[in-house]
């Protein structure tokens, strides 16, 4: 024992008047530290997709609808709701929200004598922190979700000219599964998508790697998938709440892989093909995809259905109006031929009005389902139009699909901004021409899928937007034809539409080209109905007003497609169909009166 | 020493069988020791745990393996980074993900402060074992100042939960290298301040040198690792025997002792937290100041890690920790096994060091071994 | 036309006029729909028609100042007949021409009279017709310009 080891220690007496660290909780406040996970707090931006539910390990989080919240399209209308007798404050919930609406403040102690106060709705219910600014936020390099895309394989601009192949080349099997696994699976797009694909389980049967049980997810509710897995206009896609911190999954890509993965002759063997007759009989009027798919579901219930076409094939819009480089002939054989294999009887150049009167269908038939689409081009109504060398758009893709060649010469003006002109635009190009697209409204206006208006431009057709035709006049070469138009100022709605376009009538030009193509829009044809009828069958502007089911006041005659919904794309038209099949069969079994 | 102790005839009437814990107050608590006394002697000890079992291992099998990173910092309270990074460095061997450079010095830094706040913890509890509680006063509040800095950059002062599989949860907060810097300061200053009042004090000089001695040769067939191992002479350390993240780019001493008893584990740690201080100076001196500090992930709903099966093992300030893990290739492991020095420490040998020594002096021995009852028991 | 009475009566008889000319349309169309849509301009008409009638017992009218969009569909389409097997499209054209119309007539009305009373009167029934061509020129841009 040292003297020293005695007297150290007194040492101590050093630090005998330092003040003490702690705090004295409730009377000083002490905010957590700008980071420090605290209660929760969820902005606006919310769309109750659940993500941070499926995340929470504790089960802390309940998606639950909340009142007075504004309904929209890409929002659940539910909103987590948080129990802190299992919070664990890992904040986990934070790191996976897709929308960053999900934050923690940094308010950590909260005394109240009410006990359910500890099982609220962040963002929603009144709390003392909601307007804390700071607290746990996710760090902008810090990621649990994928953003970036699979960008799927390509022809180049230069190549996809030179012809009519497809244009997209597909995923590899590992490329469609990466692209899967980015997907969330929260199902908003579910609510979207018009025909309610179950896109969640068939985009997770494309990670699994098991195509068959994708392609029953696919058939429950849409017959036509090659299609739709090429030029569907995806709204899921838009909805797709990957979109809001990156890239939506490319919802549609990943349906085209699983049906590329699954050869024809399997698919009976995969969806089966028997068929109890039910003895009962449907016709169906027109064989575009609506049609097509109120027939496949009609058969699938034993119905014996009949197509009327007034065209020597099936596909309808699909086959005319969209060009082989976007949907292959093979790959919408694909789907219309399994199902014909079903049994569904076929009568080709059969135009109903013309070779069969329309009474003669409701006599014969139990039910009819009409889905004759919009395939009149509306006409420019401008000074000039009946010059010959103004071809219809629709006339022109119509040309092309069926191996005739429409004669557009070497210099086209296209008008118009839908998928019809783009694709005239680039059937044009593909036939060695120069294009111009003249389009009222500005670009972002345009209604054509965004992907069509980049390839066009990257194919080399020039949009010129903000342009109104206002008159076409002979040119001085008879083979050509002159076209006035004015340049156009964009005035906002008042209504809350989207802006007009104000011709400016001292900014006009002429142009002089080989051919114009008109493509602004397309109006149906209903006309064979009789007169008799048409009291019963309700209408606004050009389209049907179908009530449930798609049934229409002729109890007998269920409508659907692009006569009969605003929308007018092929999903829509599908899902028409498929609705009109279910109308049809409770109709027919007495569960739905007229 | 390996033979059971020799049994007692209780009913002879010159024992005396006496419970300390679970309920002891200290930190020792949570687990209990059976003594039986003659006099104040001990000459029979059975160490009991399973009073804070909460199946951990069984609980992670249940969860996807982003899930179980908020879980496993809890298997042990006063040094969760331990646990997280273990786990991470798990998950990512099996799932072929290299945490970037820049995370991997922000993971060492944490580990060492986690090192610096624990061993200060402890200092505390040695120092009021002996009877000196103005030393747990000063080590905690200093604890303080480092769980202040864990609340800054991890946004919680326990529980982290900061090192996740992929690399770590955010950046370094602006200005935060210069308030560990001034931490560190001050802690170096109060070691040594505890050096004049507790290493040089007789009191606890007498009461410490020979209590608990460990012989050399009890060191391996009881699995005793860390500072108890090296107090006994091996210069045996995972941060340079096996070194992980940047030990091996570091500059630190390996501290022994031969004595092997209560004061030489102390003062083996005790200079351990100078060296930790060292360390923690180099990290952030050289650490990068930018670049990833996550490596690409996959999306962590449906993680699903390949089958397979892994054991990895760092050095926490108790000694050898370790995680092994078998996964079969789907969302969930199957089956994960935590491997804490204090289990073999707080059971085993426990029993062997008790005898003969005397009732006042089992917390402080207990406190020497350094261990914590949450982690014996996952 | 002296007098304010004089001048609404003869732009509701106008407003019945009009209504007339789409019903009689509509008996003669072969199209079910287009029957539809013709009895809808009709009750359009006639909507205008009450609402000329409530200014008569002391409504307002459009302020004269206030600035109605001028689309300028109705100028660069070309003069189509209202016959039996008439498109949507057409009839449409039909329509924003004939409020073209009313609305010229009233302006011109309005440019010849010194009376300010009538004169503001005139220039109020004038963009009165602005707004009715406006709802057709709209509808055009909507159902039959989609595209475009």
């Amino acid at each position: 024992m040292s003297l020293k080891d005695l007297i150290s220690p007194f040492y101590v007496w050093q630090r005998a008047f330092e003040k003490p660290y702690t705090q004295k909780r409730p009377i000083e406040d002490r905010p957590g530290a700008p980071r420090y996970r605290g209660f929760h707090m969820n902005s606006e931006e919310c769309i109750g997709c659940g993500t941070c539910e499926s995340i929470c390990q504790n089960h802390a989080i309940d998606m639950v609808p909340v009142e007075g919240l504004e309904q929209r399209a890409g929002d659940s209308g539910l909103r987590p709701r948080f129990d802190y007798g299992r919070c664990c404050w890992c904040a986990l919930c934070v790191d996976i929200c897709t929308t960053r609406s999900l934050h923690l403040s940094n308010h950590y102690a909260w005394v109240t004598e009410d006990p359910d106060a500890f099982h609220f709705t962040a963002g929603t219910d009144a709390m003392p922190w909601n307007q804390n600014s700071l607290g746990y936020r996710r760090d902008d390099d810090y990621h649990l979700l994928v953003h970036d895309r699979v960008e799927m394989q390509a022809l180049s601009a230069e190549e996809s000219v030179a012809g009519f192949d497809e244009v997209m080349r597909g995923y590899t099997e590992e490329e469609a599964v990466l692209e899967a696994d980015r997907c969330v699976e929260c199902g908003i797009c579910v609510a979207t998508c018009p025909a309610h694909m179950a896109i969640p389980d068939y985009i997770r049967t494309v990670r699994k790697g098991d195509y068959e049980a994708g392609l029953r997810l696919l058939y429950e509710t849409n017959p036509f998938s090659s299609t739709c897995g090429r030029i569907c206009t995806h709204r899921c896609e838009t909805v797709c709440v990957m979109g809001y911190q990156g890239d939506p999954i490319a919802i549609r890509w990943l349906k085209r892989a699983i049906v590329d993965r699954v050869p024809q002759e399997k698919y009976r063997e995969i969806l089966g093909d028997e068929v109890e007759e039910n003895g009962k009989t449907v016709g169906v009027i027109g064989a575009g995809p609506g049609g097509m798919s109120a027939a496949y579901y009609l058969r699938r219930q034993g119905y014996a259905v009949t197509v009327y076409e007034a065209q020597a094939r099936a596909g309808g819009m699909l086959r005319y109006g969209v060009p082989s480089y976007r949907l292959p002939d093979n790959q919408l054989d694909k789907d219309l031929e399994y199902i014909r294999s079903l049994g569904v009887e076929m009568r080709f150049n059969t135009q109903v009005g013309r070779d069969i009167p329309f009474t003669q269908l409701l006599d014969e038939h139990d039910a009819l389902f009409l889905a004759v689409g919009l395939n009149q081009p509306s006409a420019l109504r401008i000074a000039g139009e009946e010059h010959p060398r103004v071809l219809s758009g629709l006339r022109v893709l119509d040309d092309v699909a069926s191996g005739k060649d429409p004669g557009v010469g070497k210099r086209v003006a296209v008008i118009g901004g839908g998928n019809v002109a783009m694709d005239a635009a680039r059937v044009s190009r593909r036939l060695g021409a120069e294009v111009d697209v003249l389009y009222r409204r500005r670009i972002e206006d345009m209604p054509a899928d965004p992907e069509e208006i980049r390839e066009s431009q990257a194919e080399g057709c020039t949009l010129v937007p903000q342009a109104i035709p206002v008159e076409i006049r002979n040119a001085s070469d008879s083979n050509q034809v002159t076209i006035v138009w004015g340049e156009a100022e964009m005035v906002a709605d008042d209504k809350g539409g989207r802006p007009r376009p104000v011709l400016q009538e001292d900014r006009m030009h002429e142009e002089t080209y080989d051919c114009i193509i008109a493509a602004i829009g397309q109006g149906g044809q209903i006309d064979f109905i009789p007169a008799e009828f048409r009291d019963r069958i309700e209408f606004k502007w050009n389209k049907f007003v179908p009530g449930d089911y798609q049934q229409t006041g002729l109890e007998k005659l269920f409508v659907g497609g692009d006569i009969a919904n605003s929308r007018a794309d092929a999903i829509s038209a599908i899902e028409d169909g498929h609705h009109a099949a279910r109308g049809i069969h409770r109709f027919l079994s007495g569960a739905l009166d007229g | 020493m390996f033979e059971p102790n020799p049994p007692i005839d209780l009913s002879s009437g010159k024992y005396l069988k006496l419970w300390q814990g679970p309920q002891h107050p200290g930190i020792t608590g949570n687990m209990s020791l059976e003594l039986i006394t003659r006099g104040d002697e001990v000459v029979d000890c059975k160490t009991h745990v399973g009073y804070l079992h909460r199946g951990f291992e069984k609980l992670m099998e249940r969860r996807t393996f982003i899930q179980n990173f908020p879980v496993v910092c809890r298997i042990a309270v006063p040094e969760p980074t331990f646990n997280e990074y273990l786990y991470a460095a798990v998950v990512e061997e099996l799932t072929g993900i290299e945490s970037p450079p820049r995370a991997e010095w922000i993971r060492t830094l944490n580990l060492e402060l986690m090192r610096l706040a624990s061993y200060l913890m402890w200092l505390g509890g040695i120092g009021a074992a002996f009877g000196q509680s103005t030393v747990y006063q000063w080590t905690v509040t200093h604890r303080d100042y480092i769980l202040d800095l864990f609340e800054e950059m991890t946004g919680a002062r326990i529980y982290h939960m900061y090192i996740v599989p992929g690399g770590v949860r955010g950046r370094l907060p602006e200005g935060f290298e210069d308030r560990c810097r001034d931490v560190l300061n001050r802690v170096e200053k109060l070691l040594h301040d505890v050096e004049k009042v507790l290493f040089n004090n007789v009191v606890f000089k007498t009461r410490t040198k020979g209590l608990g001695h460990i012989p050399k040769e009890m060191v391996d067939p009881y699995g005793i690792t860390g500072p108890n191992q090296r107090a006994a002479g091996f210069s045996r350390d995972l941060r340079k025997d096996a070194p992980y993240l940047v030990y091996d780019q570091l500059e630190f001493d390996l501290i022994t002792a031969t004595e092997s008893d209560t004061y030489a584990r102390s003062w083996v740690r005790y200079l351990e937290m100078h060296e930790g201080i060292r360390m923690l100076r180099q990290c952030l001196d050289r650490m990068p100041q930018d670049g990833p500090f996550q490596a690409k992930m996959p999306n962590v709903l449906h993680w699903e890690v390949p089958a397979g099966e892994t054991y990895i093992k760092a050095e926490c300030t108790r000694g050898e920790y370790g995680y092994y893990m078998v996964t079969d290739g789907s969302e969930y492991l199957r089956r994960v096994h935590v491997r804490g020095p204090s289990y073999t420490h707080a059971i085993a040998l426990m029993e062997k060091l008790a005898v003969g020594t005397n009732i006042a002096d089992i917390a402080g021995l207990m406190v020497s071994l350094h261990t914590y009852p949450p982690e014996i028991e996952r | 036309m002296n007098t304010v009475e004089e001048i609404l009566d003869f732009a509701i008889d106008r407003e019945q006029q009009a209504a007339d000319f789409y019903s009689n349309l509509a008996e003669r169309v072969s199209s079910a729909w287009m029957k539809d849509m013709l009895l809808g301009f009709s009750k359009e008409e006639m909507r205008h028609k009450g609402k000329l009638k409530s200014v008569k017992l002391g409504d307002k009218l459009l302020n004269a100042d206030q600035h109605v969009q001028d689309l300028k569909i109705a100028d660069y389409t070309v003069d189509v007949e209202p016959a039996e097997d008439i498109s949507l499209q057409d009839a449409l054209i039909v329509a924003m021409k004939r409020e073209k119309a009313a609305y010229r007539l009233y302006s011109d009305m309005a440019a010849n009279i010194d009376d300010p009373e009538l004169k503001s009167l005139f220039l109020g029934l004038a963009q009165e017709e602005a707004k009715h061509k406006l709802y057709f020129e709209v509808q055009y841009d909507e159902q039959i310009m989609r595209d475009n």
